[in-house]
């Protein structure tokens, strides 16, 4: 069993002085070695500091006359003119790149491969949706826009860690809690005109997004479009009303139940139909007639997810990156 | 209607001359001296574009373009809202930061004063 | 092609010349004007009569179908929102320009009253 050491006897050993060395306490060196005295930094005369801070002054004078300058200015015509040669040699190219394209819908067009034939031989037949491009996504590649929506949802989730404020900040200490999250404190707030107009477009903005999603399988659209119209009809909504009116539906809680009952679903709908479908099994997921609005087996409830999904996350971004909290 | 030459020809010669006026909308965004010159062409390029969406689903025959004109329009009048009530926000936190500053270097100033006295 | 469709044509392509007309003058008065709000009020001519007009040639050309009613949407939506886009341009223009009264008058709402009572 080890004892503590006194203090007197505990200052002679090695370790004392090579921690109190470490620390940066004392320089060993000091009182053994010779060196040559420090010079005083005050000893310099005034005029000298003058004069070297005459020179400074010329000098950024002369650096900075930029009417003078006979570089500078050369300088400037130069890169006006490369910038001006620049955009116009890549206009150039580009026109003529695109002047060289087949006619859009020319029959003699060169054809791919065979990929895109049997999507539309028998794309109606095999997914039950008019529009192909949302067949394609959700039907034949429904993985792959799985993948897609959960790049968003960790995309999300990385802006939330970096730019949330804490929330236990606001129990403990409520007054940089304000601070932090009214970054905007002076922006005109609550105007009138805005509020109105606001008050009558933000429902018709969300309808027509809605009805961009339902559609999605009939009409060009779909999840990923309809979504982004309704995260832009919500971020006018927080713009006219401010942070108070829309903390009344969407919270924090709000993304998360969204976005997590939704990616579920989605993957728990796939896997189903993807296992029936490798084991040659009968799915019982109803394919309807194309074109009825009630039809296309699984793509619409997929769209409705997606859709969801992309307008948490546009709401969320704007928030995050306006407040920091919802 | 819309299959007759007179009317697609008609149509090419209004697409240039609002490509045209386009590009002169451009010239005013990139001189305009004040932030509100480059919003207003912005706006005007906007109902430009919406024009030109509009004349081009009818030649070519597709009516889901207009689809698109209307989201468009949408997007522009949001992105004036936003632009607009950022701009004033950081303009105003940019002025009393400056305030502040000067009421620091006055205090400044009178403590020097009344130390040499 | 009847009689009656050439006219319908002729009356459509005249609306949309009108259109482009209007267009053209606003990009006269964005370079004549000297100040941003005067600018301004050329550049709302475009969002409202050049809209009306070049659509309406299209909707006659067009006939009456689904893309003749979302067009009325079009119209009805630049209405309702470009004016609240310009009064948003003109408060940030007011709200941060220094040197705004060498540019123009201020009045308030009481003085404006003012002097329309005498």
């Amino acid at each position: 069993m080890s004892r503590k050491k006194d203090d007197s006897l505990y200052q002679k050993t090695f370790s004392y002085k090579f921690f109190k060395w470490m620390k940066g306490e004392k320089d060993p060196l000091v009182g053994n070695v010779e060196m040559t005295p420090k010079k005083d930094p005050k000893e310099e005369e005034e005029e000298t500091i003058n004069e070297r801070l005459r020179e400074k002054q010329m000098m950024l004078e002369k650096i900075y006359d930029v009417e003078n300058n006979k570089l500078i200015l050369n300088f400037r015509k130069i890169y006006k003119f490369i910038s001006i040669l620049f955009c116009i040699t890549m206009f150039a190219i580009l026109f003529l790149n695109v002047s060289y394209l087949p006619p859009v819908g020319d029959a003699g067009n060169p054809s791919d491969n065979e990929v895109p034939v049997r999507y539309i031989e028998k794309g109606i037949e095999e997914t039950g949706a008019v529009n192909f491009v949302s067949g394609m996504i959700l039907d034949y590649r429904a993985f792959d826009t799985f993948g897609e929506s959960n790049v968003l949802f960790i995309a999300t989730i990385t802006v939330l860690i970096l730019l949330k404020v804490d929330s236990k900040l606001k129990k403990n200490d409520p007054e940089k809690y304000e601070k932090e999250t009214n970054d905007r404190t002076l922006e005109p707030k609550k105007d009138p005109i805005l509020q109105f107009c606001a008050r009558y477009l933000m429902p018709v903005i969300v309808l027509f997004g809605i009805c961009t999603i339902l559609n999605g399988h009939i009409s060009p659209g779909g999840g990923f479009s309809g979504g982004a119209i309704i995260g832009a009809g919500l971020i006018l909504y927080l713009n006219a009303f401010g942070f108070n009116d829309t903390e009344r539906f969407f919270i924090e809680k709000t993304y998360k139940v969204v976005c997590f009952v939704a990616l579920t679903f989605y993957c728990l709908a796939k896997s189903y139909s993807f296992f029936t479908g490798a084991n040659h099994l009968e799915s019982h997921i109803p394919k309807g007639i194309p074109g009825a609005i009630l039809s296309s087996g699984l793509i619409l409830p997929l769209d409705i997810c997606v859709g969801l999904v992309v307008a948490c996350t546009m709401y969320t971004f704007y928030c995050m990156f306006r407040k920091g909290d919802y | 209607m819309i299959n007759n030459s007179v009317t697609k020809a008609a149509f090419i010669i209004i697409l240039v001359i609002l490509a045209i006026l386009l590009f002169f909308c451009l010239l005013r965004a990139v001189r305009g001296p004040k932030i509100a010159d480059r919003l207003m062409s912005v706006n005007m390029i906007g109902t430009m574009i919406i024009v030109i969406i509009c004349i081009l689903s009818l030649f070519l025959k597709e009516s889901y373009l207009m689809d698109v004109a209307l989201v468009y329009s949408m997007l522009s009048f949001l992105a004036v809202v936003l632009i607009s009530k950022v701009y004033m926000g950081v303009y105003a936190e940019h002025k009393k930061k400056q305030e502040e500053e000067e009421k620091e270097k006055i205090v400044y100033e009178e403590e020097v004063r009344n130390g040499d006295d | 092609m009847g009689m009656i469709e050439w006219i319908r044509l002729l009356i459509g392509l005249s609306l949309l010349i009108i259109g482009v007309v209007i267009f053209a003058s606003e990009i006269i008065g964005i370079f004549k004007m000297k100040y941003v709000l005067n600018r301004m009020h050329a550049a709302a001519m475009g969002d409202t009569l050049g809209l009306l007009s070049s659509l309406l040639g299209l909707m006659i050309i067009s006939g009456l179908n689904f893309t003749t009613l979302k067009m009325v949407f079009v119209i009805a939506f630049m209405w309702f929102t470009s004016p609240v886009s310009s009064h948003l341009i003109s408060r940030m223009e007011t709200s941060t320009n220094e040197s705004l009264s060498y540019y123009c008058e201020e009045m308030t709402l009481k003085e404006i009253e003012e002097e329309d009572v005498t």
